[in-house]
């Protein structure tokens, strides 16, 4: 069974993870293996909603035509794929939301974030999805910056984001704007065009510490806006740009989530970033985001 | 019924945000006007973020097809769990997946308030609010295959919503058989205001003393909206046109349409048209649309729409 390397765990997988480098590393941090899961779900959660089930240690989720997957204790994912479902949807939603829990229980904090370094340390530029977490990540590479991850971001202990793995997933339309051709790109998802690009270069495969944090948005007006938020106000956007925040309770892990993020909100810079909505004025946007940086001290 | 889903459905550009506005200011204890940013009603349901929430799961790794399929899951869901009445926006017509079920199941629905707008008018509005021209929206309007956010190479903010052709819209909505339903045109909302805000109060289940309902009327005046679209912006109007809220008034094709235009609108819609009372016997364009309560609005037709769109 091959052994991956993600995150700074150690992955040793009865399913292809197509994207993550192989490990030498011959002891396992987390298992990945095909089993039978009861499609009920578990038997005592504590949270039980739509497709997924949570409870401290357990978390069972359904993606339905795909698969039904169970995650314990930060160790060990279980897989059942539906019939018809193929390998590659399965490994997608293992490397989204089953490897999110896994980083839940092993108490990183988890944030729906891509990372960028800058010097010796990296940058979070946070949003919901769909407000280009992964194409200002590939237009941050293209100038020269390396990449710790490209939507989720694990932030450890000593506030160090865990470098991913050395991929970007990019849309046609993000990738025609960048100049990336697709035609000889893997798609993520046969259903989707959507493009997994390889990091061959350019990729930090080391933690770094977390200097700021970014919140992406945009707004129906011409012009850039930049908000440094203040004191208690920085709490809200950490907490609402969190991996999976509706996991969280069920898994119990509720009220360390809230300490972990007011710590940050009192250790690092957030400002809300906002583009006009029209276009992506890709180009400025890293301009004014590499402003603003060299503005708040953080070497470009 | 006390909980559940209430759909505030119609066509874009034919008064939902007025709806909106008016439900938000009927319901808030506050003296001043709520914030037009600010009505949080219920997410439209075509919000990413909703679904998302929901399942749990990337929705961004489906394709449309298999995002509808989860909808309807997702709105049942949301409806069994509400504690009270919900007010949500929807635009989509009302359309079947392709084993048959609707996309917005029966129990998601407590009621369905659905707005309907003299094609004329909608036809002026929509041009504005897509930044595109006149005959472009009235052939937008004409086109059963129209839907917002279908495009598959990027990831748009809302899911797809199928809108079909505005007269397939209207009936879509106003012909599904078994529901709890009202059909209100933006025409009587504007003219006869007290009348039909009172009968729509009490169909949503919300306040229905005249007073209230006269003060969140006058909360929500177009002149007050315009009023706050201009010193703080509108998130929900498109970055392309100047405003969100325009003239807001009945009738204003009679001077902005070309009589080609008209005549083409009626050639695509007359017969609900007809229906709603926007034409005259004659088939000729009505600025004030003929007298109908709003029992008959819904009722007046049970044809059958199986065949619409999925």
């Amino acid at each position: 069974m091959p052994m991956y390397y993600a995150f700074g765990l150690n992955i040793q997988s009865d399913l292809a993870l197509p994207g993550l480098p192989l490990s030498d590393h011959a002891e396992p941090d987390v298992t990945i293996e095909l089993a039978d899961i009861n499609k009920e779900g578990l038997e005592d959660p504590v949270d039980k909603r739509l497709y997924f089930q949570a409870s401290p240690d357990k978390f069972w989720l359904h993606v339905p035509g795909i698969a039904w997957f169970q995650v314990e204790e930060g160790k060990r994912i279980q897989v059942m794929p539906e019939e018809n479902s193929d390998m590659q949807s399965v490994s997608l939603f293992l490397l989204g939301s089953c490897l999110g829990v896994i980083l839940q229980q092993r108490q990183y904090l988890v944030m729906h974030a891509n990372a960028i370094r800058f010097g010796d340390q990296c940058v979070i530029f946070a949003g919901p999805s769909g407000n280009g977490k992964s194409t200002l990540a590939a237009a941050f590479h293209q100038r020269g910056f390396e990449i710790l991850a490209d939507d989720v971001s694990a932030i450890n202990e000593k506030v160090e984001v865990m470098p991913s793995y050395p991929q970007m997933k990019l849309w046609h339309d993000a990738a025609t704007k960048l100049d990336i051709d697709t035609k000889d790109l893997p798609r993520v998802r046969i259903q989707i065009e959507k493009y997994a690009c390889p990091l061959e270069k350019g990729f930090c495969n080391k933690p770094l510490p977390l200097a700021a944090m970014y919140i992406l948005g945009t707004h129906n007006r011409d012009e850039f806006l930049l908000e440094q938020m203040k004191g208690m106000e920085k709490f809200d956007p950490i907490k609402n740009n969190t991996y999976r925040m509706q996991y969280l309770e069920g898994l119990g892990l509720n009220g360390h989530h809230l300490q972990r993020a007011g710590q940050l909100s009192r250790q690092i810079n957030v400002t809300r970033i906002i583009r006009p909505d029209t276009g992506f004025q890709l180009d400025k946007l890293v301009d004014v985001l590499l402003d603003d940086l060299q503005t708040n001290g953080i070497k470009v | 019924m006390s909980d559940g889903i209430y759909w505030i459905a119609s066509y874009p550009k034919s008064g939902n945000t007025w709806m909106r506005s008016f439900i938000a200011n009927l319901t808030n204890e506050d003296e001043g006007e709520v914030d037009i940013n600010e009505f949080n009603t219920g997410s439209i349901a075509s919000a990413r973020g909703w679904a998302e929430e929901e399942l749990g799961f990337d929705i961004g790794a489906l394709n449309h097809d298999e995002i509808d399929r989860l909808r309807s899951v997702v709105y049942s869901q949301t409806a069994r769990r509400a504690e009270q009445c919900e007010y949500h926006k929807i635009h989509d017509a009302y359309t079947f997946l392709p084993d048959g079920k609707p996309l917005i199941p029966s129990d998601a629905i407590t009621g369905v308030l659905y707005i309907l707008r003299n094609p004329l008018d909608v036809a002026i509005s929509f041009a504005h609010h897509s930044h595109c021209s006149i005959d472009q929206a009235i052939k937008n309007m004409g086109n059963p295959d129209f839907a917002f956010g279908r495009g598959s190479q990027r990831q748009h903010k809302q899911l797809r919503q199928w809108l079909l052709t505005w007269s397939m819209h209207v009936s879509s909505w106003a012909d599904v058989e078994g529901i709890n339903r009202m059909v209100v045109r933006y025409e009587d909302m504007k003219l006869k205001s007290c009348q039909t805000f009172t009968a729509i109060t009490r169909f949503l289940q919300l306040p229905d003393e005249q007073e209230k309902i006269e003060q969140a009327l006058n909360k929500c005046d177009i002149k007050k909206l315009q009023q706050q679209e201009k010193e703080k912006g509108f998130n929900e109007k498109s970055a392309k046109t100047a405003s969100f809220f325009r003239k807001g008034i009945v009738g204003d094709w009679q001077n902005t349409l070309t009589e080609k235009q008209v005549e083409q609108i009626i050639t695509n819609h007359a017969e609900v048209m007809l229906r709603f009372g926007y034409l005259d016997s004659q088939g000729q364009p009505l600025v004030e649309p003929l007298e109908m309560n709003s029992q008959l609005l819904a009722n007046s037709c049970g044809k059958d729409i199986s065949g619409a769109k999925k």
